[in-house]
């Protein structure tokens, strides 16, 4: 059995993470008001552009004062800066699929699974520059537990009263 | 109906797939450097986008609420944080609790909106989420190296 020191991580990182998810269900919210007054296109093209100007603030205000580690040298590949390609083909594939039979619910759930399918797999082989992390035993009953538990809330527990 | 269920599925790795690179990314640089490139790259590709199928500023718009245009600062956050965690926890955690907590977070949001739903799948889901983070974080006491 091998125990390495990223198998240890400080639980401020799962609080975060949590947190994260919670922040989450405004920002879904939040856009989807602007669907509703304009189109899913422009409530992401408006939050990309509203985000990138806020990001742009943020870094000015914070970034001033921080020198840049040694470990930071190594250059980042051209293709991880496509993320935000990813992204934004992800509120086209869903703007489209919750409006086909499959539904708000549908989508959410089966997003669910991909998004499963493809952490694990990430983590397995350690994909696109990430480190690689088995996930054992434990690590699968606790991603079945949630996602069986979101399944349920998705499926059976939103706006069925 | 197959073609949608693949393209929902697909979604979901999208999303996977966007905090993979993101989290490379803030690997070389930082967390608010990769969720500046996430959003100016996604808001360069949505606006081709838009100028070639029109409809960039539909005409309702301007009634929008002002806080419905909160939802991009929010997102660098998240892009962030999301970033922040991958790297820390790996993916498979980072998905877990990002999950966890978007669905917490979701049902007491429609509870106080006063969203109707049922309350024993809405429970049972929350019950099987917090069981779920409750494994995922008792391994971690259980291998601590002595």
């Amino acid at each position: 059995m091998t125990i390495d020191a990223g198998r240890n991580p400080h639980p401020i990182y799962f609080a975060g993470a949590f947190a994260t998810g919670g922040l989450l269900t405004f920002m879904v919210h939040l856009n989807g008001e602007l669907a509703r007054y304009g189109s899913p296109l422009f409530s992401s093209w408006t939050a990309h552009g509203t985000g990138m100007v806020a990001a742009i603030i943020l870094l000015l205000l914070v970034h001033r004062r921080r020198k840049p580690k040694p470990e930071q040298g190594l250059r980042a590949p051209l293709w991880a800066y496509f993320g935000g390609l990813s992204g934004a083909a992800t509120v086209m594939l869903t703007s489209t699929t919750v409006n086909s039979p499959l539904g708000l619910s549908g989508t959410l759930a089966l997003g669910l699974a991909g998004q499963v399918v493809f952490s694990v797999a990430a983590d397995s082989w350690g994909l696109f520059g990430m480190q690689k992390r088995h996930p054992d035993t434990r690590d699968m009953v606790a991603l079945g537990l949630v996602v069986a538990g979101a399944a349920l809330i998705i499926l059976f527990g939103r706006g069925a009263a | 109906m197959t073609l949608f269920v693949l393209l929902a599925c697909l979604g979901g790795v999208l999303v996977g797939l966007s905090r993979q690179l993101n989290g490379r990314l803030s690997v070389s640089t930082t967390p608010l450097i990769a969720s500046f490139w996430n959003h100016a790259i996604g808001f360069a590709a949505l606006t081709c986008l838009g100028l070639f199928v029109g409809g960039l500023l539909p005409a309702g718009a301007a009634e929008a609420p002002w806080y419905a245009y909160l939802g991009g600062p929010l997102g660098v956050v998240f892009v962030a944080a999301g970033s922040w965690a991958i790297a820390r926890i790996g993916a498979v955690n980072s998905a877990l609790l990002i999950i966890g907590g978007q669905m917490v977070t979701g049902v007491a949001f429609d509870y106080i909106s006063a969203v109707p739903a049922s309350f024993w799948a809405n429970a049972c889901g929350i019950l099987l989420i917090v069981g779920g983070m409750m494994v995922s974080r008792g391994r971690r006491k259980v291998d601590r190296p002595q």
